[in-house]
């Protein structure tokens, strides 16, 4: 979900270039294409300094309060992060209120606390697991679709760019349907990358920057794919390397020799988890419109690990009080590798007839939508 | 009269336009190059500021200002909420910052040590027998399945044995669902262990190495202890509680490294699990004692049992004891000899 939450929430992210404008021939009379067209770097201008300072007072005021400041917390924090996130002079906006994600938070509990209590009280669950997974499978695949578009709904709703909202119109009885047709899913894993494509397009599909539709280019797929089948590859080779390594040394009866396997095996999930996410955050930002604004992402997968790893590392030194660091880091790395391109001016989006409802409309609306996201 | 340059955005389209403000009575005069506007001061909210970015003033008809000029905002509209307020007073200092670290750094350690064990310990109480015998069945039937096959030791033996263990479990709360298990493992060696639910499984390999039965009464009492504190569901309860408090410090970077999540949570289990085999013992010296059999057993079991482990090596006391899951063995035949 974090990955589609990197589209949804459009705002802090990424820009690529359009295809189709740089191989268009030359305009008839000589006029270059591209006259009016601009790169806007993505800046991220947030201090790790100032980011720690908001986030343990936050985390402080969340313990004092038994976590009912949780949802002010968030605010906060996410107004900060979006806020430093800034293209054409002008930061991204968080607007939402703390109340509808508290209420969400609490629903999102209450639900928790049920699916718990049902799995420990009702005996027929507990005596037969090939029930418990069944009807576990099936209470995902109903509640999924409906948590997922509720979130990039909220989200969505409270991101604004130039005081233009954006705006997620996905249905859930669309998401059902993505679920449906690919619920023979989980006996053919090797369907994955297809399973995330359909939600990524989903996702990026449904999205509106006031009145204007996201799109996003088909030419997204090959590589989106690729990417997966490339990590698939390489997951199979480290873990037919890390079997004959494992029987090598207890053919040798060396113990501790599992060590270094052990390491290596981490590092090599990790350098696939860091190539997949480095190549589908490129092939989605690449191709993905929105009126004449373009992207260009060029996340590489060697930086990813690097800042990966690095942040394991200092994170676990610290006791986790390096988090606040650690997120500065990968916000300023990725809008470092982010540029938005403009054919044309920036100042024509419009905003969505819906969002023209007064005030009273608005509060409304906010009481029915809560975040569930946590 | 206040005045500060801003970016006006009338909230129907994106146009950005840059405009001098000036406040003048109840009126806010807006002037840029293609608009002049007057908006009564009232219509306006304030953002609640944060540090480094531009402060931005709403309007009841959904246009907005953005405006660097901090300075002449605090002048024109009082501090926003008192809840805002206070959180903004709190996070400009680094004083405060490191007030903010004891508290964080208190309340994490005080839910290992004490918050996270005693929360286990209740929900336990929810979850009823039934569910927790289930679980030890499944168990049991895996382990058939991969490692074990039915004891060969004598029927004299394993008699023995087996009347020794109802003696011990008679008069223990729930003893009827107590069931001890003989078994032929496979890479375990010498060995006993409590499955959630009551069951007690022992190795033929332990009954060799212990051929006097007051040793094997005292491992059985040990692992009795785990069974009637209910350890292995405790266990599960407190590995889910230490996954979720380390999400919640670093649950912002969580979605990066998820990795790092996973050392502490282990760091944490292995410490607990140390603690779980006191509690064990602890219940083991007042059994034994309870049916007349000297705490001395347990000390020689354990120090039998170390003997045929060649890889545990008795003294390893201090760092390594936190590592291990269970504690050095020379500290828990001290205990049974003090026991005594």
């Amino acid at each position: 979900m974090a990955e589609i939450g990197v589209v949804a929430s459009a705002g802090p992210e990424v820009v690529d270039a359009r295809r189709g404008a740089e191989s268009a021939p030359p305009l008839e009379g000589g006029v270059p294409p591209d006259e009016t067209r601009q790169t806007y770097p993505v800046l991220f201008t947030g201090r790790a300094g100032e980011y720690f300072r908001i986030w343990i007072v936050n985390l402080a005021l969340t313990i004092v309060t038994f976590g009912v400041y949780s949802a002010w917390a968030k605010v906060r924090k996410r107004r900060y992060l979006y806020g430093h996130t800034r293209v054409a002079d002008e930061g991204f906006e968080y607007r939402a209120k703390p109340l509808p994600i508290l209420v969400g938070r609490l629903i999102a509990l209450a639900g928790l606390a049920a699916i718990v209590a049902a799995d420990t009280l009702v005996p027929a669950l507990a005596a037969n697991p090939l029930l418990r997974r069944l009807v576990f499978l099936v209470v995902l695949a109903i509640a999924g679709p409906w948590i997922v578009v509720r979130s990039l709904r909220f989200n969505a709703r409270n991101t604004a760019y130039r005081n233009v909202r954006f705006r997620f119109a996905g249905r859930y009885v669309d998401g059902l349907k993505i679920v449906a047709v690919y619920c023979w899913l989980p006996l053919f894993p090797i369907a994955y990358p297809r399973f995330k494509r359909r939600v990524v397009e989903f996702g990026a599909e449904n999205h509106f920057y006031g009145g204007t539709r996201f799109s996003l280019l088909d030419a997204f797929r090959t590589p989106f794919v690729n990417a997966y089948a490339i990590a698939y590859g390489w997951t199979f080779l480290v873990l037919l390397v890390y079997a004959i390594g494992v029987a090598y040394y207890a053919s040798i009866h060396v113990k501790w020799a599992i060590v270094p396997l052990a390491l290596a095996l981490y590092v090599g999930f990790g350098l696939g988890i860091a190539f997949i996410r480095a190549r589908t955050v490129n092939a989605i930002w690449n191709n993905l419109r929105v009126g004449g604004v373009r992207f260009t992402s060029s996340l590489r997968a060697r930086d990813l690990i690097a800042l990966y790893a690095s942040n394991v590392v200092v994170l676990v030194l610290t006791l986790g009080l390096a988090t606040p660091w650690a997120v500065v880091r990968v916000h300023r790395y990725r809008a470092s590798k982010t540029t938005m391109i403009a054919s044309g001016s920036l100042d024509e989006f419009v905003q969505a007839e819906a969002d023209h409802v007064g005030a009273a409309g608005e509060e409304i609306g906010e009481m029915l939508d809560f975040d569930i996201s946590l | 009269m206040t005045e500060f340059d801003a970016i006006y955005y009338d909230g129907r389209t994106s146009a950005r336009n840059p405009v001098r403000v000036r406040a003048a009575g109840e009126l806010l005069h807006i002037a840029g190059a293609s608009l002049a506007i007057d908006i009564p001061l009232t219509t306006a909210r304030v953002d609640p500021p944060l540090p480094g970015m531009p402060r931005a003033l709403r309007f009841g008809d959904g246009a907005s200002l953005h405006t660097d000029d901090k300075a002449a905002i605090d002048a024109l509209f009082p501090p926003p909420g008192r809840v805002h307020a206070l959180a903004q007073a709190l996070e400009s200092r680094w004083l405060y910052a490191l007030g903010g670290i004891a508290v964080v750094v208190a309340f994490g350690a005080w839910c290992i040590v004490y918050g996270l064990p005693l929360a286990a310990a209740v929900a336990a109480r929810f979850v009823p027998q039934e569910a927790e015998r289930s679980l030890g069945e499944h168990a049991l039937a895996t382990i058939d399945r991969t490692l074990c096959r039915a004891s060969a030791s004598t029927p004299a033996r394993r008699e023995a044995v087996l009347a020794d263990f109802r003696m011990l479990t008679a008069g223990t709360a729930g003893a009827d669902h107590y069931r001890l298990e003989l078994r032929q493992c496979r890479g375990i060696g010498p060995n006993a262990f409590a499955l959630p639910g009551g069951i007690v499984v022992v190795t033929d390999q332990l009954l060799r190495v212990l051929p006097d039965d007051a040793q094997v009464s005292a491992v059985l009492a040990h692992e009795i202890g785990h069974v009637a504190h209910r350890h292995a569901l405790r266990g599960a309860l407190q590995a889910a509680g230490a996954a979720a408090l380390v999400s919640a410090v670093a649950g912002d970077a969580v979605s990066i490294t998820s990795l790092a999540a996973t050392v502490p949570t282990m760091l944490l289990q292995r410490g607990y699990s140390r603690r779980f085999e006191d509690e064990a013992d602890t219940f083991a010296f007042a059994k034994l004692e309870q049916v007349g059999i000297s705490p001395h057993a347990f000390a020689q079991a354990l120090t039998a049992l170390e003997r045929a482990h060649p890889a545990s090596q008795a003294g390893r006391e201090s760092a390594m004891d936190y590592l291990s899951t269970h504690p050095a063995t020379a500290r828990r035949i001290a205990r049974a000899l003090k026991a005594d």
